[in-house]
């Protein structure tokens, strides 16, 4: 089914290629050469992938577990916010050390992701607040608590020239592992969670619970399964996840946070998921997919001209499709082999 | 003086909000929770802005054949969107993500491939303003309230026409029981599918002018991802509004305000944190919905797919 469907993706983006005048061929050449064309094309798509795969991974579990989370966005922005904070303002008390440094700085963007998912958990549990609405709502306001901070705001860089941070102290960069690459340790430590995750949410009980709440509450709740308490993990780990993903990207790419951090990570996340049949481990793999895709459109761009924008109308289109074609029997077969 | 200025921005500035949450008002009375306004803004916006630019050498007709377009572009979006949700019943939300996600490629390749990247924005002929005779005569409020583009007009004119049709006729009805009880209306005889795709379509028409609106009005120029977020904060203001015309009228001029008060601060370089006014909408949102501030009651059977076989 995944296969059916990126080929129709495929075949719609050949069409909007040639229907703006360029020439898909050479447009498909450029995007290949780019991603898989050079040992530098592999670990840049890496690199591209990671935090489709964070993202991904946060969208996978709440989706697995029912809760509709569309709050990536936001809390990978925090995460992020929470990361720069801890790299420029609170390092300068602690130790120079990267044994400190990092693990900290981590934990820093793992809290302010997950806080920014257990708002919406707490409204849904306490006053039945659809997630749907309250986590678009708490997106943008992250996305201007993020510019407040950086645009005239605490962290905005000391000489108040841009909108953007100071860059974050040299001993909380994640380590690279190539001279000139950019492949960072945040890749092996993503896909290492992917594979947690697989292992937590199948093979223990706690795993069993989270899920037995997504699929049928009442039944859940009748086998003495707690559903407040376990959405309010899922909401945490979700948000967990991506507020990680943000900290992980800064922490290894963009030293400095800027107003546009994320280009709508947390929103292709749904794409990323969704694709991934919200399974952990082929999370990786859709991961990978997107992050070429991503780097291939700006192969293309510097090659033929067409905006790399071209990526976000393939990963609607297969959003689209995903749901489309299985919104009548998909997620009733999901159900079964779960 | 300052004072007129904000008012007559606000007007401004909620106009866009205006449109598009008058339409999502009937869409979500109807059930169906449409996500992808952003999307269907931004469409509207680069085909408004499209439209006029081809048809410049019309003077008067050319920014009218934009607003035309914009709403046909929200149309369009519209028609997908029912095909997929509401025929097809797939995940409301889902489906509104990608549509936004959709919108916002789309609208960066085609004005890329029309106009090119660089340079200034290609500007167009677009709704001027105008003051009304007798009334911008008004001492104080005159000049904020009645100089205005035609639009601001007829998108205010709209709230009552909007409000008459959802409580005093007989489709209005429709819509509305449509989003609390779909079941009842069906067992009457009423096609769900159908009365909630018109509800949908014109939903995103209003949306499309909304975002025409803003490269024709707003700014005569189209620029990628010129909505920012405002078709976000139609959706907060329909909640806000508690899905109610009028209401929703109340709180387009306070989000308005928001935006108008954000630009006025950054014009003016006062050392004061703008974002907040554009954050307030959102957190204003959110209590709200916590239902402390009054009650807050989303129609019962809203983003629920209706399955007519069941």
């Amino acid at each position: 089914m995944p296969i059916c469907i990126l080929a129709c993706a495929f075949i719609t983006n050949t069409l909007v290629v040639i229907f703006c005048g360029y020439n898909p061929i050479k447009a498909y050449i450029a995007a290949i050469d780019a991603t898989i064309g050079s040992p530098r094309g592999i670990g840049e798509t890496l690199v591209k992938s990671t935090p489709y795969l964070m993202t991904g991974l946060s969208v996978a579990i709440a989706f697995r577990c029912g809760i509709w989370n569309i709050g990536a966005e936001g809390q990978f922005l925090l995460g992020a916010l929470a990361a720069t904070w801890f790299g420029t303002k609170l390092v300068t008390i602690l130790p120079q050390t990267s044994w400190i440094g990092i693990p900290l700085c981590f934990v820093f963007s793992i809290v302010a992701g997950g806080i920014c998912g257990i708002i919406p958990a707490i409204l849904k549990i306490t006053r039945g607040v659809n997630e749907v609405i309250s986590t678009i709502m708490l997106n943008y306001i992250a996305i201007h608590l993020v510019s407040l901070m950086v645009d005239g705001g605490p962290l905005q860089e000391a000489s108040k020239t841009g909108p953007q941070s100071d860059p974050i102290a040299k001993w909380v960069i994640l380590p690279r592992f190539f001279e000139n690459h950019r492949i960072h340790a945040g890749i092996i430590l993503a896909a290492l969670l992917a594979g947690v995750l697989t292992f937590v949410l199948f093979k223990t009980t706690f795993g069993y619970k989270l899920r037995a709440v997504g699929e049928g509450a009442a039944a859940a709740q009748a086998a003495g399964i707690s559903i407040p308490r376990n959405t309010l993990y899922v909401f945490f780990l979700s948000g967990a996840l991506a507020g990680l993903g943000g900290g992980i990207e800064l922490m290894a790419l963009a030293p400095r946070l800027t107003k546009h951090f994320s280009p709508g990570y947390g929103y292709t996340a749904i794409a990323v998921a969704l694709l991934a049949k919200l399974n952990p481990l082929a999370t990786i793999a859709a991961a990978v997919f997107f992050g070429a895709l991503t780097h291939g459109a700006f192969g293309m761009e510097a090659e033929i001209g067409i905006s790399g924008k071209i990526t976000w109308m393939m990963q609607a289109i297969i959003i689209l499709l995903v749901v489309g074609t299985s919104s009548l029997k998909y997620f009733q077969d999901k159900k079964i082999n779960a | 003086m300052l004072l007129e200025e904000i008012l007559a921005a606000t007007i401004n500035a909620s106009t866009p909000l205006l449109l598009a949450a008058l339409g999502e008002v009937i869409s979500q009375r109807a059930g169906v929770i449409n996500i992808g306004i952003e999307g269907m803004m931004l469409i509207g916006a680069l085909f408004g802005m499209v439209g006029s630019f081809y048809s410049a050498g019309l003077p008067f007709i050319a920014p009218w054949l934009g607003l035309i377009a914009a709403g046909l572009g929200g149309l369009l979006v519209a028609i997908i969107f029912a095909a997929l949700a509401i025929k097809l019943r797939g995940d409301q939300v889902i489906i509104g993500t990608a549509i936004t996600l959709l919108a916002l490629g789309f609208t960066q390749v085609v004005y890329q491939r029309l106009f090119g990247k660089t340079g200034s924005p290609q500007s167009v002929p677009y709704f001027q303003d105008f003051d009304l005779p007798v009334l911008s005569q008004i001492p104080i409020l005159g000049k904020s309230l009645f100089s205005h583009n035609i639009i601001v007009y007829l998108a205010f004119l709209l709230v009552p026409c909007v409000y008459f049709f959802l409580y005093h006729t007989q489709p209005g009805l429709r819509v509305r029981a449509c989003g609390e009880h779909p079941k009842a209306i069906a067992t009457v005889g009423s096609n769900v599918t159908i009365l909630r795709s018109m509800c949908m379509f014109f939903a995103g028409i209003m949306a499309g002018i909304g975002g025409g609106y803003l490269s024709l009005a707003d700014v005569p120029y189209f620029t990628p991802g010129m909505t920012a977020g405002r078709g976000f904060t139609a959706l907060a203001i329909v909640i806000f509004g508690k899905w109610h015309p009028v209401k929703a009228l109340g709180s387009a001029l306070l989000f308005g305000l928001g935006f108008a008060l954000d630009a006025r601060f950054q014009a003016a370089g006062w050392e004061i944190q703008h974002q907040l006014f554009l954050m307030l909408p959102y957190v204003l949102c959110l209590v709200v919905l916590t239902g402390f501030v009054g009650k807050a009651e989303a129609p019962l059977a809203l983003g629920k797919p209706y399955d007519q076989s069941a």
